[in-house]
This record gives C-alpha cells, structure tokens and sequence, in this order.
C-alpha cells in the first residue's frame, strides 16, 4: 500500500502522519497503560514493599487450587469447543450459501445476544428442576437429577456456548482457503476418505485450529461473568477471585498480585498467538 | 472429496446432522428465554403452565428498570461516538502513515480487547476513585471508550486498508483540498466500516458487565448491573423479560446491519 502511495502522484502526507494517533495514544495511556501500572505497582508496595503478595498467592493451597481450576477448565473449554466447531466449520465453509447465511444468522444472534441473557438462561435451565434435567428424567434415562450447575459442568457448558462463535467464525475462514484440488487429487490417489482428513483436511487447517484455541484458552482463563454465576463457591476461578479479593476484602496488594499474574499468562499467550498468525490476521478474527 | 459439498455421501449426512444439533444448542437460550418470559410460573417451570405479559408490566412498572436502560443507552451512544472518532483518526494513522513501530502502536490500541477485563475493571476502578471520576457517567464513558477502542479501529481500519487511495489523490489533483477529498471521497467508500464500528462500539458498552460492576454506584447503574443485581439475589421472571427485549433489540441490530450492508455496497 505504502509503495503504491510513493509511486503514485505526489500527495501531500497527512498532516503529521502521528498526528491523528494522538487522541488515542493519550485515552490509551492516561486510562488504560496508567492505571494497569499503577495496579502492578500495587502488588509489591502494598501493604508494605516486598514480593510478600507473591509469595502469599503462590505458597498456599488454596490460592493453588484457584490456578489449578482456572487452568483446567480453559483447558477443557478449549477442546470441546475446537471438537464441536471444527465439523461446524467444515460444513459451513462447503455447503450452500443460503443454508450457509441461516446458519451465519443463528451464530450472530446467539453471539450478539447480551451475555448476562445466555448466561441467565442456562442457570434456569440446568438447574435441578430446569428444563434438561426434566426431560431426562421424563424419558427415563435418569432418576435423580443430575448436578449441572455450581460446579464445574455448568461452567464448562455455559463457556462453550459462549465460545463457540469465537471457534467456528475465523475455523470456516480457514476451511475456505484450502482448495479442495488436494483433497480430490488424494482420493484420485486412493487415498480413503479418513487418510484424507488426517493427511490433509486436518493439517492444513491447524493453523485456523491452533489460533482460535489460543484465542479461546486466552479468553476462557480470564473469563468472570459465567463462571461466577454458574460455577460453585468450591470451584472458584481467577477473575473471580480477583474480584472477590478487591470487591469484598478489600485487600488490594493481593487483588493485584494475582492480577498481574493472570494479565503475563495473558500476554504470553497472545504473543505466542501473534506469532503463530501475524497481528492483521488477529485483529480480524474479531 | 472431503470439501466438496454433493459428493461427501454418507458422511454429509453425519456433519449436517451434528451442525443442526450445534445450531439447536445455540438457538436454545435464546428461544427458551422469549419464550419463558411469557409464562406464567413466577418459579419458572417449563413448559409454562399459562401465558401471560404480567413479567413485561412488572418491568415496566419498576422505574429502576426504565432508568438503567436509559443509563445504558446514553453511556453506550456517547461511547459509541467516541471510539468512532477517535478510532477513524487512528486509522488513517495507522494504515497510511509511516513512521517506525507503527505495529507496536497497533498492539498497544489492540491490548483492551486482549487483556482479561477483570484486570482492566480493577485498575480502572482504583484510578477513578482517585480522580472522583467513580460512579460518574464520565467515568463510566472513559472506561467504555478504551474498551471499545479496538472494536472501532479493526472494521475502520481493514476497510481503509481496501480502499484504493488513488481516488483520493485523484480528486486532490482536480482540485480538492486533501481534506475535502477525504471528507467527500474517502470517508463515504468507507461508510461500511465506519459503520460495523459504530455497532461494535456501541455493542462493547451496551452488554459490557465487569467494568460496570465495579464503577456503578447506587444512583448509577447500567441495564446489565442491574441485571446482575437482580441474578444474584433470584430468579425473577422480570428477568426474562427484560432479555427478551435485549433479545429483540439484537435481532432489529442485526437486520438493520444486513439491510444497510444490502444497500451501501449496491
């Protein structure tokens, strides 16, 4: 683009190509890079300066278990939602555009629908006398009904719904881009339809897989909202414990401490996302 | 044969099958919701015994609903129009200008939509109680707008980058001013990502829940603090209610986007 501008007629630059950054550089740094560094400051001069925060959050059990839970339900929220959005995906990508757009419809509106909405539905209907436990105990499959909230299979099932778009928009991408060509010329070799998908289909869209997992696991380990409302006391996760920390305890050194730490996983993980598809590609998967 | 739609046999059937199974369990909130909110089991059994509207009259009888929907709509817009402005002028930056770090600088507008937003909510949260911008629409404005900062620059930004900058140099060279030709040329071409900016923007505000939950006071609260409020205390059908206008203010957004999308690329 830039060489394109060069070669063309002379234009004049835009007025101080800088110019026009200001106005978010300063929104940016005076309330968003100002008041982060002044929360990590926090962490080590608050109550008194020292790691003590650190060692407190990383040397008890029970602070342990709250990274452990984080950890593992990003985890599981991640593979169920890359299994149930790759097939998605795939048919997505191949079959006819007006089916396509009925289903592109059905993905926006469940995306776009206020968050506290989804979230407020499954706790209605996966609680004990909710809707799904009814109907598996009308068809007989189980007696008693089965404990889907607080705890961690309602979190697990509210964040992949949640998810789900986040998975299969930037996966059909992907799916798109591969030419089907290689996939013919396999069958032509004889390849059968399963070497095909584990030999072709499957690795050449890794990489769609690989990004939006990352983007999945990243958003998943600070996720507060559904967790906090589907999840149970003895499960807590991170954001929550953050919250909980500064809201109701008010003891802001730990609060921050453990901010921190959530916000370097965060970045590394989005680092590591950056290099594996290059920022533009990132910022449009949005 | 495995990307090609009338020749994948069997195994069609299988993945049509799972994707109608996957488009079900995203329609199911939305569906069960609108339709619970018309029941009329205050302990919101289902199937409802009854129909009824009494949950829409309970909330619009209830003036803290009405308010912290209009709280909402007015942070939302005034957050909208910011982050557009400030969004458009960072755009041209960043897609025309050429200066070094331009990526970083990139990064760095990018980051609000990375970091996890508790992080953000808490440190916004001790910066405004120091500034006594706390509980203020200000404040809350401010916080909004550097979270949907992002949600601006991505569509404005990828529609300047498509937009073929020789028709503005064009126009300058028959006399415009680069102003002019930007304000008549330029911004016109890229109406549609001004536009998906403005949604977004607006959208980032409007369902935002952590930052709201932290900044709002009880004199001030927005429509989804309010609704957390009412969550954690109980179940209320009233809820459903009001999710299900939220509901249909979503789909009108959406068929007010396809429509205008139909009609600015015609």
């Amino acid at each position: 683009m830039s060489v394109e501008a060069q070669q063309g007629i002379a234009t004049p630059r835009i007025p101080a190509g800088l110019g026009g950054l200001l106005p978010a550089l300063i929104l940016i740094g005076l309330f968003f890079v100002v008041p982060v560094l002044t929360l990590l400051l926090r962490s080590v001069t608050d109550p008194a300066p020292g790691l003590q925060n650190y060692a407190a959050l990383l040397g008890d059990g029970t602070y342990a278990r709250v990274f452990f839970n984080t950890f593992l339900v990003a985890a599981v929220v991640t593979i169920v939602t890359v299994l149930v959005a790759f097939p998605v995906a795939w048919m997505l990508a191949i079959m006819p555009p007006a089916l396509a757009s009925i289903l592109f419809g059905i993905i926006i509106l469940s995306m776009w629908t206020n968050l506290l909405t989804r979230t407020y539905a499954w706790m209605v209907l996966l609680q004990r006398t909710g809707v799904i436990n009814r109907a598996l105990m009308g068809a007989g499959i189980i007696d008693q009904p089965l404990p889907l909230i607080n705890n961690l299979t309602g979190v697990t099932i509210g964040m992949v719904y949640i998810m789900l778009p986040f998975m299969i928009l930037p996966l059909v991408g992907t799916l798109r881009a591969i030419d089907p060509m290689t996939l013919r010329a396999a069958a032509l070799c004889g390849a059968s339809p399963l070497a095909a998908f584990r030999r072709i289909l499957l690795p050449l869209s890794l990489p769609g897989i690989a990004a939006g997992g990352l983007m999945v696991f990243v958003m998943s380990l600070g996720y507060f909202v559904t967790p906090a409302l589907l999840g149970g006391t003895s499960n807590m996760m991170l954001a929550e414990m953050i919250a909980q920390m500064i809201q109701s305890l008010l003891n802001w050194g730990l609060g921050s401490a453990a901010a921190f730490i959530l916000l370097v996983v965060t970045m590394a993980l989005y680092a590591l996302q950056l290099r594996l598809v290059g920022s533009k590609r990132v910022a449009g998967g949005a | 044969m495995l990307l090609d739609y009338d020749r994948l046999g069997w195994l069609k059937v299988a993945l049509l099958a799972f994707t109608a199974l996957v488009a079900a369990f995203l329609l199911l909130p939305v569906v069960f919701i609108v339709l619970l909110s018309f029941g009329s089991s205050r302990w919101l059994a289902f199937p409802p015994p009854g129909w009824t509207l009494k949950w829409y009259q309970e909330l619009f009888a209830d003036p803290s609903w009405i308010e912290a929907a209009l709280t909402s709509a007015r942070i939302a817009t005034m957050t909208a129009i910011l982050a557009v402005a400030i969004g458009l002028l960072a755009s041209f930056a960043l897609v025309r200008g050429e200066f070094r770090g331009r990526e970083i600088l990139r990064g760095l507008l990018l980051t609000p939509m990375v970091l996890p937003v508790v992080v953000f909510a808490i440190a916004i949260y001790a910066f405004f109680l120091r500034l006594g911008l706390g509980g203020t629409t200000t404040g809350f404005v401010v916080a909004h707008t550097v979270l949907a900062l992002p949600f601006a620059i991505i569509p404005i930004a990828t529609a300047l980058e498509g937009f073929d900058k020789s028709i503005e140099d064009a126009a300058i060279v028959c006399g415009a001013s680069p102003l002019q030709a930007k304000l008549r040329i330029t911004l016109p071409s890229i109406r549609i990502g001004i536009f998906s900016a403005a949604i977004f923007s607006f959208l980032a505000s409007w369902d935002e829940v952590v930052v709201a939950i932290f900044m709002a006071s009880p004199t001030l609260q927005t429509l989804p603090v309010k609704i957390w409020g009412s969550l954690r205390s109980d179940l209320t059908p009233v809820i459903a209610a009001a999710s299900s206008l939220l509901v249909a203010l979503t789909l009108a957004l959406m068929i007010v986007t396809a429509l205008l999308r139909r009609k600015l690329q015609t």
